[in-house]
């Protein structure tokens, strides 16, 4: 399966450079706009039909409960921590790399808000911080459930209500749906106030 | 969403959860019915997605022209951040004995 997965991504990135290199940008916008869209909301739709379907999915899920809430608020601690640590250790500001952090793998959303905040370099260094942690999310999960069946949960940090979504519920079971689904969704929620709320510790 | 790579906009967070909801109750009502094959479904909705995903980043030369300034210093902050993120969770489930 992430062979196939990975092979599809190093396609894109080349037909994706190549389409971008060509100035083609309708075909730009089509294939990574509403191509990506329109599959999402079939993937969301038929992980959603197997997820009813299954009978355990439901049973773990009233199970899990509250607990639920658990499981993003860990996430979410882990990460503005390692902005922390990181940024002392490597010697840059790190209220900054906090921030950073705080993106939780949102980079579309955290490359431009931080370089509203912080400057261009933190801008881009925002972006691609958030990007490797959806990259490296895809390609460790089959390695990482090993470890802990909800560390590529922790790992993808809000890109588990989407990108990453379909990778982990196909290693952890449908099971994990939701789960995955509602700590994605609620860091993706949080992640623009904690960025603010980090940044005006200034 | 609408955004490259995959984005998503606060605002439209709406658009993911009908459907996800929409499938739900329509598997929970079905789920007495004989056994509905979705795996290859499931295959190739996600291998169009990846493609997709992996399109937006490499037509994305804002993305690409800031890999070599800030990458290396990207990837500890991402990876450190992983393995923490990793780690609380582990310690917070062993906490609240989440299953």
């Amino acid at each position: 399966m992430i062979k196939y997965v990975l092979l599809a991504l190093m396609a894109g990135i080349v037909a994706g450079y190549v389409g971008n290199a060509e100035g083609s940008i309708l075909v730009v916008n089509f294939v990574s706009e509403h191509l990506f869209d329109a599959f999402l909301i079939l993937l969301l739709f038929v992980m959603g039909l197997s997820f009813g379907l299954d009978k355990d999915a439901v049973t773990t899920l009233r199970k899990t409960g509250v607990k639920l809430l658990i499981i993003p608020t860990a996430t979410a601690v882990g990460s503005i921590l390692a902005g922390l640590i990181g940024g002392l250790i490597l010697g840059v500001n790190p209220i900054a790399s906090m921030a950073v952090s705080a993106g939780y793998g949102w980079y579309t959303l955290t490359g431009p808000l931080i370089g509203e905040l912080f400057g261009p370099y933190w801008g881009a260094l925002g972006f691609a911080a958030n990007f490797f942690r959806e990259l490296i999310t895809i390609i460790i999960t089959p390695l990482a459930i090993r470890l802990d069946k909800y560390a590529p949960v922790a790992s993808g940090g809000a890109t588990t209500m989407d990108t990453t979504l379909p990778i982990i519920v196909r290693y952890c079971g449908t099971g994990m749906l939701t789960t995955s689904f509602s700590s994605g969704f609620i860091l993706t929620l949080i992640a623009p106030f904690t960025i603010i709320g980090i940044a005006s510790l200034r | 969403m609408g955004n490259p790579g995959g984005g998503k906009q606060v605002s439209n967070l709406i658009n993911l959860i009908i459907p996800l909801i929409a499938g739900i109750l329509l598997g929970y009502f079905l789920r007495n019915k004989k056994h509905l094959r979705l795996d290859k479904v499931i295959f190739w909705a996600i291998i169009v997605l990846i493609f997709s995903l992996g399109f937006s980043i490499g037509s994305n030369s804002k993305l690409l022209n800031s890999l070599p300034t800030v990458g290396v210093t990207a990837i500890i902050i991402s990876v450190m951040t992983i393995l923490f993120s990793m780690f609380f969770l582990k310690i917070a489930r062993k906490a609240v004995k989440i299953e």
